[in-house]
């Protein structure tokens, strides 16, 4: 390469080099959080993660995309409290591409999280704690908690939730598909109003299963072995079912073909409710 | 009493302590008051939870403003950018709720407001009266729904606009099988639920316009 070449090179990787440190700012604050401690997060684009500490110290890492855009962290004294906030810089309009501010965050078990993003999406994983979790349009998804209660509400934001146990979670969402894969625990509601519902999993615990929807089409995948008290029942839409299930001698509403069922499985140990008004319900074996 | 003297006393049995003798009577033999009172105090205690650390924009006290002029909820003068306003009010609060901040106050007002808006296209529904099946009990699009809309970050204001035309029609769907079957227990449970899911929506974006 000769030096005129080199130079060139050079300079493009030092002029690349600093557009990236201007593009990408990276912070990290540590804060002490008590153990019962609370932490909320509003972040409106971007991401925020959500993973567990090693000690009793919380840690915040965020990138921030531009510089209208600032991230302030604060914690109370007493570490009760700490607050993680995302907003522009005064005088100053980013657009959604400048407001991304991506979060890397880190909190001890048991603390309680709130976190609130419009487009940002936002990952739990491998925690337990109390989380409430609201996003408009963002990606939510729950990785691994354990004997927590875990709040979703969600505008059109998809909420996949994957091997959660012993939890309470309460989950809303107008249109985003509501997905879980082995959850369990001792209360399990999930509502939408158009978004498609899916349950792949045993049901045990002997919990109560809640899954109610509009129109969005319900899924339910169980394997034979499940423990269930399971109705299923919709005002207009078709309800289907393979799933081996003994007929109930008693039940809340007189079953009919093709609009409802209901029927137990071995004990009968999780109560399992599905409903829709006019979404298509269907149950099938593993 | 009917659903329509009941509903002109809505205000002071969902803000207050409850209604007269008449009143409680009332709301024990009408299902479609009982399950309107219920989601009205829902939204007006979550509107309470919404107390927030820092004051909004200007614009959010204008939009309230503009709300309670065209409910005709306040007559002249103006609110200040503190949320104070400064011509009485056609509304008296009670006194014992002195230690609510001046924006508790306007986001609970803001949630009678959607009420009100609710109101109008709630039909009085007694139960012996179900022989002929009512239109569509909510619009596909409301006034106050409208406003949310305005008040969210463009981004975002094409998924509240969707999503709440698609409550609306959930909540107008139940409302149509609740008068169809009064007695239709999972109609009842899809029509708390359409509430609750339009209760999230204001909730969601109260919240948002606030930060």
């Amino acid at each position: 390469m000769n030096l005129p070449c080199k130079a060139a090179a050079v300079s493009a990787l030092v002029v690349l080099g600093a557009t990236f440190a201007l593009a990408a700012d990276t912070h990290k604050q540590t804060f002490n959080i008590a153990p019962s401690g609370t932490m909320n997060v509003i972040n409106s684009a971007g991401s925020v993660v959500l993973r567990p500490a090693t000690g009793r110290q919380a840690s915040v890492s965020y990138t921030a995309f531009s510089d209208k855009v600032e991230a302030d962290c604060s914690s109370t004294p007493d570490g009760r409290r700490v607050e993680v906030r995302t907003h522009a810089l005064a005088g100053q309009k980013p657009t959604p591409e400048e407001s991304r501010v991506d979060y890397e965050i880190a909190v001890p078990a048991g603390v309680s999280v709130n976190i609130s993003t419009s487009t940002a999406s936002i990952t739990i994983e491998n925690l337990s704690g109390d989380f409430s979790l609201s996003s408009d349009t963002g990606q939510i998804t729950v990785n691994g908690v354990s004997n927590s209660f875990v709040h979703v509400h969600s505008l059109t934001a998809p909420v996949t939730l994957n091997n959660l146990s012993g939890v309470h979670a309460e989950i809303m969402s107008t249109s985003g598909a509501v997905q879980m894969t082995s959850v369990t625990g001792p209360k399990v509601n999930v509502s939408t109003t158009g978004g498609d519902i899916s349950y792949t999993g045993n049901f045990s615990g002997g919990g109560t299963y809640s899954l109610i929807t509009h129109n969005g089409a319900i899924s339910v995948s169980l394997p034979e072995t499940s423990s269930v008290d399971l109705s299923a029942r919709s005002i207009s839409g078709s309800v289907e079912n393979d799933f081996p299930l003994r007929d109930k001698s008693h039940t809340t509403f007189i079953p009919t073909p093709g609009r409802s069922f209901a029927g137990t499985s071995h004990t009968g140990a999780s109560w399992v409710e599905l409903q829709s008004f006019s979404g298509r319900i269907r149950v099938k074996k593993q | 009493m009917n659903c329509q003297e009941f509903q002109e006393t809505l205000p002071q049995i969902v803000l207050e302590s409850g209604g007269n003798a008449e009143e409680e009577a009332h709301l024990r033999s009408c299902p479609a008051c009982a399950i309107l009172v219920r989601d009205l105090r829902y939204i007006a205690d979550q509107a309470k939870l919404l107390l927030p650390m820092h004051d909004p924009s200007p614009r959010v006290w204008s939009n309230i403003e503009r709300s309670l002029r065209s409910e005709g909820l306040i007559r002249e003068g103006r609110m200040s950018l503190m949320g104070h306003i400064t011509s009485t009010p056609l509304m008296t609060f009670p006194s014992q709720s002195k230690s609510w901040t001046p924006l508790g106050w306007a986001i609970t007002l803001a949630a009678v407001i959607v009420s009100a808006v609710m109101l109008v296209n709630y039909p009085s529904v007694s139960p012996v009266s179900q022989g002929t099946l009512p239109g569509p009990a909510v619009s596909s699009f409301e006034g106050a729904d409208e406003q949310l809309v305005a008040q969210q970050p463009t981004a975002v204001r094409s998924a509240y606009e969707d999503s709440l035309k698609k409550v609306n029609t959930y909540i107008a769907e139940a409302k149509r099988a609740v008068d169809e079957d009064p007695s239709d227990q999972a109609a009842q449970q899809h029509l708390m639920g359409a509430y609750d899911q339009k209760a999230m929506l204001y909730e969601m974006g109260t919240v948002r316009s606030l930060q």
